[in-house]
């Protein structure tokens, strides 16, 4: 079952670029990355789906409900945690997470201290008080303490140390064992890498492409580096499927998808002094994606 | 539930403020009527001489205020703005204060509806409402008791209450339907006063020159002056009924504007 479908999705903002066009889906249990610069229509398209804005044009369903419709419904079963978190400031962090428990029909006291516990947040301290990382925190709390059956997150790692990276991603990991189903929009892809199943990249408020992360990895793409006595010609390498070609004097680096027999052949009527093939991580196709539509 | 306690919780201390500031501004003016009253000397006399438009302004045009009930018809004026000011403050606010502190992401993405949150917001601006014109009749009736020399003062000021309370009702779904329609919120509150002076200036125009008498209808601080409203007047059925259709039209822009709207992230 998909828990998330958007369909033709498209929000203008008078003459500003909003989303155009947009369709995937996510599919029950799975973490679902989200990424693009910044700017490219994420929060966008999140807002929209939580119904903060609405469609222009195209729709889309959580749990199989339109998402606009029965909104209250479907928000019974969403943690969301907005890329920039911000909270009545007079209230203590006690107090905010109770306010916000008692809109779910369950009690939550429970879960609010052991997410606590491990976020290692003092509910005690007044909410202005608090650095942008514990307000983060806060918002971790918040978004997750009514056990939620999808969890909606936009850049939720920024302001957050590496270490709490780390138990904020265990956290993730273990809620999706449980069941949930999480949308993790950003723009750092080692951490998209890490955690997701698959991903939708988009770009300017269009959807570039929907791939497994492991389709994205391992499949397609190779990472050529040769060392050659003397220094080739740049249109050496001039064959379908290079891309990011580099000539540095000796050393010519690219990026090859296609047929690798094409590759090897032309390697091997050269003299090379070495020879590098490996898996290009993710930030690099992730760049050849953009840069190929320039 | 929950969001009308809120609600009514973080507009505690400003209710308090108004309220205060509504007893002095009542005590304050009741007191210098006793100082007038005592110096022997007639006001009316006094006033007789200053010039129309000033008394206009004033408010003290055709009121005997000699007598502690005219003396308090003029004051009414003032409580009146201080009352309306307070409501269509209130009434922007509390709707666009989500949008203004950003919190709008927390609020709109529990599961309620919109219209749910603007009626919890608006009920809990009515009972700051209702709160603030009780204290003003409450502050007015033990107050007056203590100048007005046994001349029975209670109805006169219980009606009076009435026509502010409509004012004010009708003040905060102005703020309200502004903070609904507009693209930025954030001014609503600003607007809302700019309104509540430009209707004012409205009706003091009115006041000055009679032949912009049919614009009174245009100015909801000629529905219920203290001069017709006193002394068995009561309220004019015509104004409480264009009154009650503003209100209406104007709580279900509110709702509807709201509904459909982007929220300004």
């Amino acid at each position: 079952m998909n828990v998330i479908e958007i369909n033709n999705l498209t929000k203008t903002y008078g003459k500003a670029r909003g989303i155009t066009d947009i369709s995937f889906h996510v599919e029950q249990g799975e973490i679902f990355g989200f990424i693009g610069p910044n700017g490219a229509g994420k929060s966008t398209t999140i807002r929209t789906l939580l119904s903060l804005i609405y469609p222009t044009s195209g729709s889309a369903t959580i749990f199989g409900k339109d998402c606009v419709q029965a909104a209250p419904e479907i928000k019974k079963e969403i943690g969301y945690l907005p890329s920039e978190v911000f909270y009545y400031d007079n209230m203590k962090v006690k107090d905010l997470l109770k306010y916000s428990a008692s809109f779910y029909k369950k009690d939550c006291n429970k879960r609010i201290k052991e997410l606590a516990e491990i976020m290692d947040l003092d509910l005690n301290k007044k909410i202005d008080d608090l650095s942008l990382g514990n307000k983060k925190k806060v918002g971790i709390v918040q978004g997750l303490l009514h056990e939620p059956k999808l969890i909606i997150l936009d850049e939720p790692t920024s302001g957050l140390d590496p270490l709490m990276q780390q138990k904020f991603f265990e956290l993730l990991e273990e809620e999706n064992k449980k069941g949930a189903t999480i949308l993790f929009s950003s723009h750092i892809l080692s951490e998209v890498q890490r955690l997701c199943n698959r991903v939708a990249i988009i770009k300017e408020g269009k959807i570039v492409t929907v791939e497994k992360i492991s389709t994205l990895q391992e499949n397609n793409y190779k990472k050529f580096k040769i060392e050659t006595k003397t220094q080739l010609d740049r249109n050496y390498f001039n064959i379908s499927g290079v891309n990011n070609l580099e000539v540095n004097n000796n050393v010519t680096s690219f990026i090859f998808k296609g047929n690798i027999n094409d590759v090897m052949k032309k390697i091997a009527a050269t003299e090379i002094a070495n020879l590098w093939i490996e898996e290009p991580d993710l930030e690099e196709i992730f760049m050849h994606y953009y840069e190929k539509e320039v | 539930m929950n969001i009308f306690l809120k609600e009514l919780k973080s507009h505690r201390k400003s209710l308090i403020f108004w309220s205060i500031g509504v007893f002095f501004m009542v005590a304050s003016g009741m007191a210098k009527f006793e100082a007038f009253s005592s110096s022997g000397q007639s006001i009316n006399t006094m006033m007789a001489d200053l010039p129309k438009s000033l008394k206009v302004v004033l408010g003290m045009s055709d009121l005997d205020l000699s007598m502690a009930s005219g003396y308090y018809g003029m004051l009414f004026l003032y409580l009146l703005l201080m009352a309306t000011i307070h409501a269509a403050m209130l009434g922007a606010t509390i709707i666009a204060k989500e949008e203004r502190d950003k919190t709008a992401e927390f609020l709109f993405t529990k599961p309620v509806a919109r219209t749910t949150i603007i009626t919890a917001k608006l009920l809990a601006a009515f009972v700051n409402i209702v709160i603030f014109n009780l204290v003003t009749l409450v502050s007015s009736i033990l107050l007056m008791g203590k100048y007005s020399h046994g001349e029975d003062v209670a109805g006169e000021i219980a009606v009076l209450m009435m026509g502010m309370f409509i004012l004010q009702i009708l003040f905060m779904v102005i703020g309200s339907a502004l903070a609904a329609v507009k693209r930025k919120p954030k001014t609503a509150a600003s607007q809302a006063t700019a309104i509540l002076l430009l209707t004012y200036g409205l009706a003091v125009a009115v006041d000055l020159n009679e032949h912009l008498k049919g614009l009174k209808y245009l100015t909801p601080f000629k529905y219920f002056e203290a001069k017709n409203v006193m002394y068995g007047g009561g309220l004019e059925t015509s104004f409480v009924v264009l009154s009650a259709v503003l209100i209406g039209v104007l709580a279900f822009a509110t709702f509807f504007f709201y509904k459909k709207r982007d929220l300004n992230l």
